[in-house]
């Protein structure tokens, strides 16, 4: 399950660009198209990713190509990692296996004028401060609590509803992706059920991959661009990497639920059946589209809440307002999302919806939709290394918006299974491995730790290399984590 | 009988049983197993009732986990055993609820969602067999 090896054909387009013909199976209306190097590649033949992304040409409407990123893995009808793009005027359709159960699972990045030096010698404290404030992991419900008349508008108004409660300024929603909210949110389409879920976990990290860490800056390379985005050598800053907890995953299990046999009556033929689908523009589509904006909306309210826990724990730790520590926002993006965006295809302008994967926005310098302030050097990227290594930060290029709908990769992507993790882990403390490396964890599970692992991921070096010389986004910073939370 | 097997980011379930009653007790009380340890135990809070409907074994499976996941992660109730009761309308099935108790238990990881691949509910030579892959 997942674990055969690819057999079909994977030509070597570019030097970090390879094909998958339509001619490879009758039903592929594009071609595949894999974003790797040579030594990526190996491991990506290893599953039956690449079998994925020939499956994803299938979809109706799709435009130019089913596309992957370097970070490629296997996944539930479409690859983590994996882009497309469907016209609504061509009977596109939309499909919630291609945006994945936790919609609108992203990265925010928060930077300071603190040093390394300022908080190296207390780090464990502050690694311990932040545990205890900030809810992580199963079962634990968050400080904030909403009323369901309460979630409804804030899924209706994304993080501009944090604004009017003081828990946003200005500043975090015009530097958040879709300024933190998805105009096509309609919350009357999230279940009950889905509401029960997210009424206490506004504001909590989850578990899984998900993380809070303290980093630093370890290596610029743009210096340009490094200071607009306020960051350089040795500054401390704050990822956070959470999505739309039990209410986005409620919301898409909603939908794969409704979709049961509707592929079928609208004459939709698929490989597989978790490519689940109808047209955006039919009951089922509209009724996915509504509920799934909506569930990106909370996920941004959630990345605000966990970012103002932090700014509160900053605060109180150091004596100073978080404004005084220079805890602005750097940027926010998705990488779990369903987007309507203006895409040239063909030398003709369209709206197609673009899902995105595993894979993240990266538009590229003078852009419309990026905040003021990046226009000069693009939209920044933010890619959440795994624990204990490297998270980076990219700006997007023009390369983004000719090959792959304004798109790059998001992370590492998993290289070990979690038994096989587990396994490699026996006898082993993983928290006295990463604090050698001078990394202070603290997780709710011990399993956590051990499926999360260093050895369990793709290295994001690599990864990230490939879109660089790809030039669909540009390198800016590396940073290295201090301190990591996780549930 | 249950057991857990490997799948790249996620969790696979794998259940055995002589009849189909016994495959679908065993699979909610291996979603638990993944979830906490040790297994619910001590006194418990209530006796909880289920029905589902459903025609297919394997969406009626899919549904029954579902269930109890959301019970879970709503009420914070851990399912040790059940009678379950399947017929060709669906599920009815009993259970005894347990609080989850941070002091009698430890909590193992998150299941987000239990997901369609390789979804599979069907009669072997010795009895039954169900697998389905949870996401973390």
């Amino acid at each position: 399950m997942g674990k055969r090896a690819y057999e079909g054909p994977l030509e070597r387009v570019e030097e970090c660009l390879w094909r998958i013909p339509k001619s490879y199976k009758p039903g592929m209306r594009v071609d595949g198209l894999i974003y790797a190097n040579e030594e990526l590649i190996r491991q990506i033949r290893n599953d039956q990713a690449p079998e994925q992304v020939a499956n994803v040409a299938f979809l109706p409407g799709i435009q130019y190509a089913s596309l992957a990123m370097p970070d490629i893995h296997w996944g539930y009808g479409f690859t983590i990692g994996g882009v497309c793009a469907t016209d609504p005027t061509e009977g596109g359709v939309i499909s919630p296996g291609g945006v994945g159960y936790d919609i609108n699972c992203g990265v925010r990045l928060v930077r300071s004028n603190l040093e390394l030096a300022d908080v190296e010698p207390r780090l464990e404290k502050l690694v311990e401060a932040l545990y205890v404030k900030v809810p992580a992991g199963v079962g634990r419900g968050g400080a904030y609590r909403f009323s369901d008349r309460q979630l409804r508008d804030l899924m209706a108004e994304g993080t501009g509803y944090l604004r009017k409660r003081g828990l946003a300024t200005d500043s975090d929603i015009e530097l958040t992706e879709a300024r933190g909210c998805l105009r096509d949110a309609e919350p009357d389409r999230v279940s009950d059920r889905a509401l029960s879920r997210g009424t206490q976990q506004c504001g909590t990290l989850g578990s899984g991959n998900h993380f809070l860490e303290v980093q630093v800056v370890d290596e610029v390379f743009d210096e340009e661009a490094a200071t607009v985005l306020g960051l350089a050598r040795d500054r401390v800053c704050v990822m956070i990497h959470s999505g739309s907890r039990g209410l986005g995953y409620q919301v898409c299990d909603d939908a794969l639920k409704q979709l049961r046999g509707v592929p079928e009556r609208y004459g939709i033929k698929l490989p597989d059946r978790q490519l689940a689908c109808a047209p955006v523009d039919s009951p089922e589509g509209r009724d996915y589209l509504g509920a799934m904006c909506a569930a990106g909306n909370f996920a941004w309210c959630n990345r605000q809440l966990l970012m103002w826990q932090a700014r509160e724990v900053f605060a109180q730790f150091f004596g100073r307002t978080w404004e005084e520590l220079g805890m602005a926002l750097v940027y926010d993006v998705a990488h779990n999302i369903a987007k309507l965006e203006r895409h040239t295809i063909g030398g003709r302008e369209r709206k197609v919806w673009v899902h995105r994967k595993g894979a993240t926005r990266a538009f590229p310098p003078e852009h419309p939709e990026i905040p003021q302030s990046y226009r000069k050097i693009g939209q920044p990227v933010l890619i959440p290394g795994d624990m204990g290594t490297a998270s980076w930060v990219l700006v997007g290029q023009h390369g983004s918006m000719e090959r792959t709908f304004g798109t790059t990769c998001h992370g590492a992507g998993r290289a070990m299974s979690r038994t096989a993790a587990l396994k490699a882990s026996k006898g082993r403390r993983i928290d006295r491995e990463l604090a050698e490396r001078g990394v202070v964890a603290r997780a709710r599970s011990w399993r956590s730790l051990a499926e999360e692992q260093p050895a369990a991921y793709k290295d994001v070096d690599l990864v990230v290399d490939v879109v660089h010389r790809a030039g669909l986004s540009k390198k800016v910073a590396r940073m290295r984590p201090l301190g990591v939370i996780k549930g | 009988m249950f057991e857990l097997f490997e799948h790249t980011a996620d969790l696979g379930l794998r259940v055995r049983a002589d009849d189909r009653n016994g495959l679908f007790r065993d699979a909610g009380r291996g979603l638990f197993a993944m979830i906490v340890e040790p297994a619910p135990h001590g006194e418990p809070v209530e006796r909880r009732t289920f029905s589902i409907d459903g025609d297919r074994d394997d969406f009626l499976l899919f549904d029954w986990l579902n269930e109890l996941l959301y019970v879970f992660e709503t009420e914070r109730k851990l399912f040790g055993d059940f009678e379950v009761s399947i017929s060709d309308r669906g599920l009815e099935a009993r259970g005894s609820a347990f609080e989850l108790d941070l002091r009698s238990y430890r909590l193992l990881r998150e299941v987000k969602a239990i997901t369609y691949h390789g979804l599979k509910v069907e009669r072997t030579q010795d009895g039954w067999l169900a697998e389905v892959i949870v996401d973390i």
